[in-house]
């Protein structure tokens, strides 16, 4: 008895958490109709592809292009990312006392504790003066700046015993080599890690794409799809069609790598 | 959840200049690591440039007018920002009501969590376990504009999902998002409904660490299953409970896409939270406001998150 309570709520739970995302892409497939005599059908009735059709070209912009900024603008950021953020956290904890490094290192736990949202209007004005509003440089830039990412590879680098390196330097090699030879081959789990996780979080994001963009040419799927959201007179299906296509790459995604994923994000919390 | 650890060491004085006997040491030390400094470069450009500078620039144009705050030549314009935007009753409005969805939501969220954890740790639960599990942090990983778009149509009144499930049931219909007291509770439960899944993850891993011998000596001692999961499992789950009410504030503290995506800050300003507000003042162009704004949300986080951990600590040291 307590048994079968105990699968009733898990059941329910994974109801509550599974089914929008069906509703989602059965919608896409049904006309408009169909959904308003029957919203629960399981199935459509038929494949309309009306939708899909629609969302082809989208605010005088091919879809095409929205597909690749995100793949480009998501790719370039996490590569970025994972560059500067590596290299940055290791020479923070490789002798966090060097004159100047403190500064960094606060000035960055500043900046992440200043709302996020907010931050935005600000950077509006200095991607203006850097002169880099509207262009792809700037929302690459922008979006560089991982705190997760940050946070991973601190606490992955705290974790290599001081005294490997030292012996190391003490042996002749270089900090290059050290980081070279000895870092960078452990660091091979951490990196893949970062990399999803960096992968994951700046493929949803918009606000920055949004502020930061002169017009629809460099926006990414999830503005594309707030710009389809805020527009009069929707076709509901469409706005379906649409998060169904900015949503499925990150799903399979995280299926694929679920372990890391999981461990990755639970690994950043509880840093905190 | 761009920003999840964003309080490494918050109330930490910053430790700038050293002692003079150690100088020259120190200087010697730079130049041993100097390539240290290469590494960090790049790093510290882009915290220099798309962090620090717009913090600055953001307090600022808080004292500048709104509208020379773009020109070369910016007029000084004193508290009067701060004194238009506290003296403005939308805006007071506006943080009452962003405090009460945090309390709400920090309670909510966390309580939910640790209902989902316990659930998924249960022991009669012995299939599908990993399936729940992902099915939970799905909306994590999930961009939210899609989510919260689709969570928008689900609410609809003429042809939603959920009012299609309350009428099969024979309950009332749910007013969605065209009242203001269920356009607030829709805003809730959908931010729910996307962060709960990381929150339960870190309730279940402190669940897998709790000390079975414990919970073993108190079943022997009579303990009730009530007073052994608060007085044995409670205080074991400090840890996890602190984590969590510390993210889920900071979280909920600047609620923004769900309200941009869903309600716009209506019906009747129900669902105008702080930063979907300055957001609006930024919109048309008074900037000065915008940033007077940011910047009092800003102390506002710094000061409920820095006083969160320290009350985390306090319990630490018991």
């Amino acid at each position: 008895m307590r048994r079968a309570l105990v699968y009733a709520a898990a059941l329910l739970l994974a109801l509550v958490f599974l089914y929008p995302f069906w509703w989602m892409v059965v919608s896409s497939f049904r006309t408009q109709s169909a959904i308003l005599s029957a919203p629960l059908r399981l199935l459509p009735e038929t494949l309309d592809l009306a939708a899909w059709r629609s969302i082809a070209r989208l605010g005088g912009t091919d879809l095409a292009v929205y597909v690749f900024n995100s793949l480009a603008i998501t790719a370039l950021s996490t590569l970025l990312a994972i560059a500067t953020t590596g290299f940055g956290a290791y020479a923070l904890c490789r002798n966090p006392r060097l004159p100047l490094f403190a500064l960094v290192r606060y000035g960055f736990l500043l900046s992440i504790m200043f709302p996020y949202m907010l931050l935005l209007i600000p950077l509006y004005f200095v991607t203006y003066k850097l002169g880099l509003l509207g262009s792809y440089a700037g929302i690459v830039l922008v979006l560089s700046l991982v705190p997760l990412v940050f946070f991973l590879f601190v606490q992955f680098f705290r974790s290599i015993p001081r005294e490997l390196l030292e012996a190391a330097r003490v042996d002749g090699a270089s900090e290059t080599q050290v980081l070279l030879r000895i870092v960078l081959p452990l660091a091979r789990p951490v990196v893949l890690t970062a990399t999803l996780i960096a992968f994951l979080l700046n493929w949803k994001q918009w606000f920055p794409v949004l502020v930061l963009s002169a017009s629809p040419d460099t926006y990414t799927l999830p503005v594309a799809l707030l710009a389809l959201n805020s527009e009069y007179g929707i076709n509901f299906q469409s706005t379906m069609a649409l998060a169904t296509l900015t949503t499925l790459p990150v799903v399979v995604l995280f299926i694929l790598t679920q372990r890391r994923v999981l461990d990755g994000f639970l690994a950043g919390a509880v840093k905190g | 959840m761009a920003e999840p650890a964003a309080l490494a060491s918050p109330g930490r004085p910053v430790i700038l200049t050293l002692p003079r006997a150690t100088w020259r040491g120190a200087l010697r030390q730079a130049w041993r690591d100097r390539v240290l400094y290469l590494f960090l470069l790049p790093f510290a450009l882009l915290t220099a440039l798309f962090g620090i500078w717009p913090i600055i620039e953001s307090i600022v144009i808080a004292f500048t007018t709104s509208a020379t705050a773009l020109s070369d030549a910016p007029e000084y314009a004193g508290l009067r920002n701060f004194r238009t935007v506290l003296a403005d009753p939308v805006f007071a409005d506006s943080l009452w009501r962003t405090l009460l969805y945090t309390v709400v939501s920090v309670v909510l969220n966390v309580g939910l969590a640790l209902a989902i954890a316990l659930l998924l740790t249960n022991k009669l639960l012995t299939h599908g376990r990993t399936l729940l599990k992902l099915a939970i942090f799905l909306p994590v990983v999930t961009p939210d504009v899609a989510s919260f778009i689709t969570w928008k149509w689900m609410v609809n009144t003429d042809f939603g999902a959920v009012n299609a499930v309350l009428l099969s049931l024979g309950l009332p219909p749910f007013a969605g998002i065209t009242r203001p007291f269920s356009a607030f509770a829709t805003l809730l439960a959908v931010e729910t409904w996307h962060h709960v899944g990381l929150y339960a993850l870190v309730f279940m891993t402190n669940l897998q660490l709790l000390d079975p011998a414990l919970t073993e000596a108190a079943q022997i001692d009579g303990a009730s299953r009530w007073q052994r999961f608060r007085h044995v499992v409670l205080p074991q789950l400090r840890p996890a409970l602190t984590i969590n009410a510390v993210y889920a504030l900071i979280q909920f503290l600047k609620t923004f896409t769900v309200v941009v995506v869903i309600t716009k800050g209506g019906p009747n300003f129900s669902t105008n939270f702080l930063s979907y507000y300055a957001y609006t003042k930024f919109e048309v162009a008074q900037y000065g406001e915008a940033t007077a704004m940011a910047t009092i949300l800003f102390a506002m986080v710094f000061v409920l998150a820095a006083a969160a951990m320290w009350l985390g600590e306090q319990g630490d040291h018991r």
